[in-house]
């Protein structure tokens, strides 16, 4: 897979915030969005409103996010169609995962968003046929004005940039979990795994899960292991040592019983 | 003096005596340890009365350890050393390994007095990990060594004492009948004393508390030891708390041990097993292994039924506490011709202790209490009422028992009654304070009280006065009860 | 229910009991027998009251668990990491220790809207520390354990406008009394 997102280096930020520094507003109109929290930190954004932006679909329909969200949540991405990268396999996954975990159009709605200025609603709708998808009513595959596009950019960290270069926009891959118009979850990357999506799932159902583990290294023995597909703890083998007092202690209470047993039989027979 | 079923003729000459010195030597040690102990703890309160200003917090911290892993170190190897006593009726403990465990706590009380007060290793008497491997500066890394060192001493010491009582009961019991089964199908042969029921109860408790303790020493060990490896904090404090609770328990059900046995001496009725006491004691040891959850509530990743299983089963580890030994004992006493004398006055007033701290501890079990308790002075309030008030006073009574028998000498009945008075009001005075605290959010484990909870240092005053008055209680005590053990150990010596 | 309504509850409880010790320890000045068939009635009666009282309170209180299995969506969500001494409280993630000494030591103090739902996502760096709400008026309202390895959500309501101080309820070291964090309800 050749990454649209590339070249996130610390180096390139610099130059970037130099350039927003030195550069006039009209110069950075190439890129869209702040690039420089790439991909974006989803604790930036976690409960922030999403705008309630019209989302034009083939064949002239119009819909606007809240009418959507007020039915049930939305998994949303922005793509645009003639992406050479990361796009198609993220959609192509997408799918796959939303095929083996079910509940799409029941349980949330999908919204396949182009940011690209160029894409029409029925690209769109080309693309949506090219996957096998323009039948699914759990699919919404659209396109926004360029300035809703800012909005939601500005709100979800979603960042895009003309690469003059490839003639391709360079952009993150990125799904977007909203409940009641407000973000829940953020999946990066361009492969989409069916235990992330029911994770999101899980949460835009408002399912809670009190905690949840960071990651660490070379950890001995873990207590419990987070399972996000029953979005349930289940005990890993850490919880084994937990009932090794217990076990242990019955079978050398039931051993020290049993020695001594012969002991006192003996003893028995000894005074008759 | 009552009468005793003595196991064989063999026991009543020379194994007498040699039982009452060993006994003397550890209730010695435990009325020594314990001034000393209770002293520090009123440091400690000074010290949040704000009486020190000058005085660094890590000495507070170091000195908070000591004392209670202090405290529950004497009241676990006292309650040992009162039951196995006590079992001498019935079966034969070695003295050997009594003397053994001796030793291993002497030399553990050392190390641990070297790691706190002069490597002032303060981590707090569960020492969470990872805390004893962040000494932010303050105690070097020997101090940790020596501590686990003496913890690994303590343990071995311990358990190789209780493995041994255990292994006495087994000479002369099934574990079946030990466990009193047959009761609870309705039979009564062979007599099970209530004494040997729940010691056995204790016991098995016991082992699988110190089984947790050797799972965390070879976890911090391996840890500390450079494999790269860390401990997963949440199976540690499991374990930790584990083992803690169980430790704590035991000590309280051996307490329970010395009234089922002592008391009726003094109020002339029978304390025998039945059904009921039977099912009671067993379901408090299927229950002790869930309880400990409690300590766990606010972990939010502990998954969520082991929460409810943990508020369910301290609920229901009341019932049996409630309805048979507190309710047996109240059935003892009511219309009994009594003697009340020192003894018999601690341990009915340690049994109320007991049911009083109960009540305050199921409050704290739940959940949704928990959470604007936890860690407040709530906690210390409640373990304090059922230690201080509950097993402290059964084993205090037990070693005025144990100095009246030895010593034959009949005691000032006056006395004995100020003594309990003096107990009570310091004792109560003292707790109230720590309950008014915890209701006002005042957290536990503070060397100084921040603004936001300056009532802290009202309290901690207050309690000082009620201190004083329970040391006077504690003092005339030693003097009565001290001198008598000691003079039997004299005497013993002597014949 | 607020944290004296309980001590007053155990207040009376615990009086009662003693009051009980108490008839009990005075009835031996005069001697008789004990009715043993009576008795046994009354350990049932005991028995049952006793069970009755504790499963009802246990169904009244286990649905007020701080960890309920849906929840709304929160309105916001704040990030607190422990470490000795200090606590670092952040709209935005803290994850390294160079964050978490900005965050702890200048970053202004966070500010809450009151009322409404405010997610707390618990983690430390080093040992164990306890989150605890301290309101204005100093009572404390919700905690959770700060641990390490593990990020613990505390959904909290704080309808109270002013200063909130977040102290450590759990031992930490020789500085725990003074470990301390500050955000502000408005």
């Amino acid at each position: 897979m050749r990454p649209c997102l590339s070249h996130i280096g610390v180096i390139l930020r610099i130059a970037l915030s130099t350039a927003a520094l030195l550069a006039s507003p009209g110069a950075m109109a190439q890129i869209v969005g702040e690039k420089a929290d790439s991909p974006p930190n989803e604790g930036r954004y976690l409960y922030k409103p999403v705008p309630d932006i019209l989302v034009h679909s083939w064949p002239e329909e119009a819909v606007r996010l809240s009418e959507l969200w007020r039915e049930r949540p939305i998994l949303l991405t922005l793509i645009f169609t003639r992406c050479a990268g990361v796009c198609s396999p993220l959609l192509r996954s997408l799918k796959a995962a939303i095929a083996s975990i079910g509940g799409a159009g029941r349980e949330y709605t999908l919204v396949v968003l182009s940011f690209d200025a160029r894409d029409t609603p029925s690209d769109m709708a080309g693309l949506a046929e090219h996957l096998e998808l323009s039948k699914d009513r759990a699919w919404i595959f659209g396109v926004a004005s360029a300035e809703d596009i800012a909005r939601l950019v500005r709100a979800t960290g979603f960042w895009f940039e003309w690469e003059e270069a490839s003639r391709q926009y360079d952009h993150p891959a990125m799904v977007i979990g909203i409940r009641e118009g407000r973000i829940v979850r953020f999946l990066i990357g361009g492969t989409v795994s069916p235990v992330r999506v029911q994770e999101v799932v899980r949460e835009m159902r408002g399912e809670f899960v009190p905690a949840y583990p960071l990651p660490r290294r070379n950890v001995l023995f873990r207590c419990f292991q987070y399972d996000p597909t029953s979005g349930r703890w289940r005990p890993d083998w850490g919880f084994l040592l937990l009932l090794i007092p217990g076990t242990m202690t019955i079978l050398g209470t039931v051993w020290i019983f049993r020695r001594e047993r012969k002991h006192r039989a003996w003893e028995d027979r000894e005074s008759s | 003096m009552a009468e005793r079923t003595v196991v064989s003729p063999v026991w009543l000459g020379m194994e007498q005596q040699r039982w009452r010195r060993l006994t003397s030597t550890w209730m010695m040690v435990m009325l020594l340890l314990f001034p000393i102990l209770l002293l520090l703890g009123a440091f400690m309160r000074i010290v949040q009365a704000n009486l020190l200003p000058t005085l660094l917090p890590e000495w507070f911290y170091a000195v908070m350890t000591l004392h209670g892993l202090g405290m529950v170190g004497t009241w676990f190897v006292g309650a040992m050393a009162a039951v196995s006593y006590i079992l001498t009726q019935y079966v034969r403990p070695s003295r050997k390994v009594s003397w053994t465990a001796l030793g291993a706590t002497l030399l553990g009380v050392v190390l641990l007095l070297a790691t706190t007060l002069v490597g002032r290793f303060g981590v707090g008497w569960y020492f969470l990990y990872p805390l004893p491997f962040y000494p932010a500066g303050i105690w070097p890394t020997w101090a940790t060594w020596a501590f686990l060192f003496s913890l690994a001493i303590l343990g071995v010491g311990w358990t190789i004492w209780a493995v041994d009582l255990l292994r006495a009961i087994a000479q002369h019991y099934s574990l079946r009948a030990a466990l009193a089964w047959h009761y609870i199908r309705g039979e009564t042969e062979p007599e099970i004393p209530p004494a040997v029921l729940i010691t056995t109860v204790s016991l098995i408790s016991a082992l699988s508390g110190f089984l947790a303790a050797v799972i965390i020493l070879v976890l911090s060990f391996l840890e500390w030891a450079g494999t790269g490896f860390t401990n997963d904090a949440l199976l540690m404090k499991n374990l930790i708390f584990f083992f803690g609770h169980v430790l704590v328990n035991i000590t309280m059900y051996l307490g329970v041990v010395l009234v089922y046995d002592v008391l009726p001496r003094y109020s002339g009725r029978p304390w025998k097993t039945n059904r009921i006491v039977a099912i009671a004691w067993n379901t408090v040891l299927f229950l002790v292994l869930f309880a400990y959850f409690h300590h766990l509530y606010m972990d939010f990743v502990q998954p969520q039924w082991m929460q409810v299983l943990g508020q369910v089963a301290s609920y229901l580890i009341s019932v049996p506490a409630a309805v048979v030994t507190i309710f047996s004992t109240l059935l003892l006493v009511y219309g009994a011709s009594m003697r009340w004398t020192l003894s018999s006055l601690l341990m009915y007033l340690g049994v109320m202790g007991w049911a009083i701290g109960g009540v305050a501890a199921v409050i704290d079990s739940t959940i949704a209490v928990n959470l604007r308790f936890h860690n407040t002075l709530w906690v210390p309030a409640h373990f304090h009422t059922y230690y201080l008030m509950g097993v402290v006073l059964m084993l205090l009574g037990f070693a005025a028992h144990f100095g009246l028998e030895v010593s034959e000498r009949p005691e000032n009945g006056r006395l004995a009654k100020l003594i309990a008075a003096l107990f009570v009001i310091g004792g109560y005075g003292f707790l109230s304070m720590f309950y008014v605290g915890g209701a006002h959010s005042v957290p536990r484990r503070y060397a100084v009280y921040p603004q936001e909870v300056m009532q802290g240092v009202d309290y901690a005053r207050i309690a000082l006065g009620f201190i004083a008055v329970l040391f006077l209680g504690v003092l005339l005590y030693l003097w009565e009860t001290g001198r008598r053990c000691a003079l039997a150990f004299r005497t013993s010596e002597s014949s | 229910m607020s944290q004296v309504s309980i001590f007053y509850l155990f207040v009376v409880l615990a009086v009662f009991i003693a009051f009980v010790f108490l008839l009990v320890g005075r009835s031996t000045r005069q001697v008789r027998d004990v009715a043993y068939r009576a008795a046994d009635r009354m350990r049932k009666v005991f028995f049952f009251t006793l069970t009755g009282i504790l499963t009802v309170f246990l169904g009244i209180t286990l649905p007020r668990m701080p960890y309920p299995a849906h929840g709304q969506l929160p309105d916001q969500v704040v990030h607190v990491v422990g470490k000795q001494f200090a606590f670092a409280i952040s709209e935005t993630p803290i994850e390294t220790d160079e964050q978490w000494e900005e965050v702890s030591s200048f970053a202004p103090p966070v500010k809450v809207s009151a009322g409404r739902l405010v997610e707390f996502r618990v983690t430390s760096f080093d040992v164990n520390h306890g989150f605890s709400l301290y309101a204005p008026n100093g009572q404390l309202l919700a905690q959770t354990q700060a641990m390490p390895g593990y990020v613990n959500r505390l959904r909290m309501r704080l309808s109270e406008r002013g200063r909130y101080t977040v102290l450590c309820l759990e031992f930490c070291g020789s500085a725990h009394h003074r470990m301390r964090g500050v955000f502000f309800v408005e």
